[in-house]
């Protein structure tokens, strides 16, 4: 099987009144989560849980998956490998410079953006979904 | 704060190469894998899973506790 043939269809779930419900559900966690305090254990609990019940739905009851591709392109999968190796280096260049002004990380420039609640409970609810995604896959 | 300005430009730049590698990899004819894809298929073993799900993990961590 290629990585063209397995081209995701856009499947939707055949129960949307609860994939609805489901999404709701994390939108309300996001809000609560994403407003409890950096650097404190309630935080840290906060990013466990959703970690915790995805291992366990990975490993214990996985969803209906989308088929992985058997091969990819070799050529084309460097493009994201090249991008994805220059992006940790820009970022510990960041770090090995020690200049935080001059040189910001990626956290660094990122952090002041999701400050106001509602980004932050969105930007939340988007690692919440991109971890659903992941087990799917 | 030329530098400065240097660091988030090649931010930009690589995170929008991301994009259009996205972009160009969902036209049908292109060689290139979806994100999706290429996560999947490092995904095929219970190690790769792992992997994945532990760097998924590790970013929510390190944006939103702490």
């Amino acid at each position: 099987m290629t990585a063209q043939e397995t081209r995701e269809p856009g499947q939707q779930s055949g129960r949307p009144v609860l994939g609805t419900l489901a999404v709701l559900g994390l939108a309300g966690y996001a809000w609560v989560a994403s407003g409890l305090p950096p650097f404190s254990g309630r935080a840290l609990v906060g990013v466990l849980i959703p970690g915790a019940a995805l291992g366990l739905i990975a490993y214990g009851r996985p969803p209906e998956r989308i088929p992985a591709p058997d091969r990819i392109d070799l050529t084309g999968f460097s493009y994201w490998i090249i991008c994805v190796a220059a992006l940790l280096e820009w970022e510990a260049s960041a770090f090995r410079d020690n200049s935080l002004s001059w040189h910001p990380s990626l956290t660094a420039l990122i952090d002041p953006l999701i400050q106001p609640h509602p980004v932050r409970g969105a930007a939340f609810l988007v690692w919440l979904l991109a971890g659903w995604a992941l087990v799917r896959r | 704060m030329i530098t400065r300005t240097i660091t988030i430009a090649g931010f930009a730049a690589l995170i929008s190469v991301m994009f259009a590698l996205e972009f160009m990899a969902r036209r049908g004819s292109s060689r290139i894998p979806t994100a999706g894809q290429w996560l999947g298929y490092l995904m095929r073993s219970r190690t790769g899973r792992a992997l994945v799900l532990l760097g998924w993990w590790w970013l929510g961590w390190h944006y939103f506790a702490r």
